[in-house]
């Protein structure tokens, strides 16, 4: 399989704090990888370190043989396209209805007709089982509705990564199974993911292989089995810390 | 002390590359028309009400000190050519702007802040957007297109009020008043109030644009922020104000 995404070496600092000192990893064509690490390791400021969100200090971030972390914002657009952030708290636009959230995307980056744009937005809808809320605001929903909702928007282009900030937190199981099957769909089609959680179950059904963060490091990297059978105290801590 | 001009200085220097950016999404595609629409009527048509009312009272209440002024030397034949050209030149401007500065500026930093605290502006960005083409054009663009035409309308409304002091409290003949007005002002002094306002028009939603992205602290930043760009706002409004009075009178009047 080739690989779609490599981080090199990347560091990034805010001011004096050290977030990640030196994190490389690779992604290939069509695989999830798990990414855990305790709260505030800089699980976040990765994702959005790797769209360009967040600056870095160094290293790179090369997709598809094209090092992005050198773009310019404007230069970036059309790579955010690509590669698609799915926001821990959802992130709505809370001005607009469910539907323009999700028709957003739609309009700015294709040329299809209103109808068009409609009939995607019905077919991502029943997809998180949420057809009834088109017209809701987001203030209407709950938080849980919120985060599929905003999972839904950055589905909406078919894009060829998503970096999913956990989409399952706080979610109750019914939901959990949901969003889990969604993205089990998404890898389906030959798409590639980043799946930052807590939840290790869930990282069992969907992930290839995991990394776990901690320090500003790569703590741990290998298959589901290699983690869950690890001996390094490390990944045992964690798996009892969970 | 030195940090403090620092600090402004990079202020100023955020805010001239806001405005180069703002320029350059002006004048490239794609162009929101909807949502310049939303918001001429939302900063625009919002405003309209209390535009009315406070030119209205203010020409009301300035041609009664002209009037009683002016009496005492016999001038009160002067007071409609006073009247209009001070409230066309500078109080309509003013006033206004400080309005617009104080619901408009306070309302778009507070909206654009709360946006940011979401990580809305993040979703913007991420869904390979432009804050700056989806918020701020339509804001600039919104206000630098109301803002003289409220202007206008608010020197209009102070010329009618002082009409009605001028008529009641001075026995003045209506004839009088409006045919005094019209031979005194001139286009060049509706002009020029729509300049100015045009400019504080861009200082109002530029920098409560730029407030609203620096919003971090939550919900005391956007209380925080709202506050800034009024104060920051009004000053520069005034002192500006001076300037380009100046130089209308230089270039224009
Ligand atoms: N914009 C920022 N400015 C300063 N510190 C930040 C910023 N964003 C995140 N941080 C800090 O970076 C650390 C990692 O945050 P985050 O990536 O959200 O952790 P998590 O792994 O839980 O997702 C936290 O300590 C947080 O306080
Ligand atoms: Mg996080």
């Amino acid at each position: 399989m080739n690989t779609i995404l490599e981080v090199k070496h990347l560091a990034k600092n805010f001011n004096e704090k050290k977030i990640h000192r030196d994190v490389s990893f690779s992604l290939k064509q069509g695989e999830t990888l798990g990414l855990l690490g305790n709260s505030g390791t800089g699980k976040s400021v990765l994702l959005r370190s790797i769209i360009g969100l967040e600056d870095i200090d160094s290293g790179s971030i090369i997709y598809r043989n094209k090092r992005i972390d050198e773009l310019s914002e404007v230069e970036l657009y059309p790579i955010r396209t690509k590669i698609s952030y799915s926001f821990q708290s959802g992130a709505l636009f809370d001005s607009m209805t469910v539907y323009e959230n999700i028709a957003y995307p739609l309009f700015e980056h294709t040329n299809l007709s209103e109808s068009e744009v409609d009939q995607k937005v019905d077919e991502i809808l029943s997809l998180i089982n949420m057809k009834d809320a088109k017209d809701l605001m987001p203030s209407d929903l709950s938080g849980g509705m919120q985060k599929r909702v905003g999972l839904a928007r950055s589905m909406a282009l078919n894009p060829d990564i998503l970096l999913y900030d956990e989409p399952t937190a706080g979610l109750d199981p019914v939901n959990v199974e949901m969003v889990i099957e969604v993205m089990k769909r998404f890898k389906a089609r030959g798409f590639s993911g980043i799946f930052v959680t807590h939840d290790i179950p869930a990282a069992r059904k969907i992930c290839d292989r995991v990394l776990i963060l901690n320090e500003g490091f790569i703590a741990f990297e290998g298959s589901i089995s290699e983690f869950e059978n690890s001996n390094d105290p490390f990944v045992q801590t964690f798996l009892a810390g969970q | 002390m030195i940090s403090r001009i620092k600090k402004q200085l990079v202020i100023s220097g955020e805010i001239t590359l806001l405005f180069q950016e703002t320029v350059y999404c002006i004048f490239t595609r794609p162009f929101y028309w909807g949502r310049l629409l939303d918001q001429i009527v939302q900063l625009g048509i919002g405003s309209l009400s209390i535009t009315i009312v406070i030119g209205f009272v203010t020409g009301l209440v300035m041609t009664l000190q002209f009037g009683y002024g002016l009496e005492k030397f016999g001038g009160t034949l002067y007071v409609p050519a006073i009247v209009a050209i001070s409230l066309l030149r500078e109080l309509a401007p003013i006033f206004t702007s400080l309005l617009i500065a104080g619901r408009v500026g306070s309302g778009i930093s507070a909206e654009i802040g709360a946006m940011n605290v979401t990580q809305q502006i993040d979703a913007i960005r991420a869904l390979g957007t432009s804050p700056t083409r989806v918020l701020v054009v339509p804001r600039v663009l919104a206000c630098i297109i109301s803002l003289p035409l409220l202007t206008t309308l608010s020197g209009f409304m102070g010329i009618m009020g002082g009409l009605i002091i001028a008529y009641t409290e001075f026995n003045m003949p209506l004839g009088f008043y409006i045919n005094k007005v019209l031979t005194t002002i001139t286009f060049a002094d509706v002009l020029g109030s729509m300049v100015k306002c045009a400019f504080f028009g861009i200082v109002i939603a530029l920098l409560a644009c730029y407030r609203g992205f620096k919003t971090r602290e939550g919900t005391r930043g956007v209380g925080n922020a709202t506050t800034w760009v009024v104060v920051r706002t009004s000053i520069i409004i005034l002192i500006s104000d001076f300037f380009l009075s100046k130089l209308l009178i230089l270039f224009l009047y």
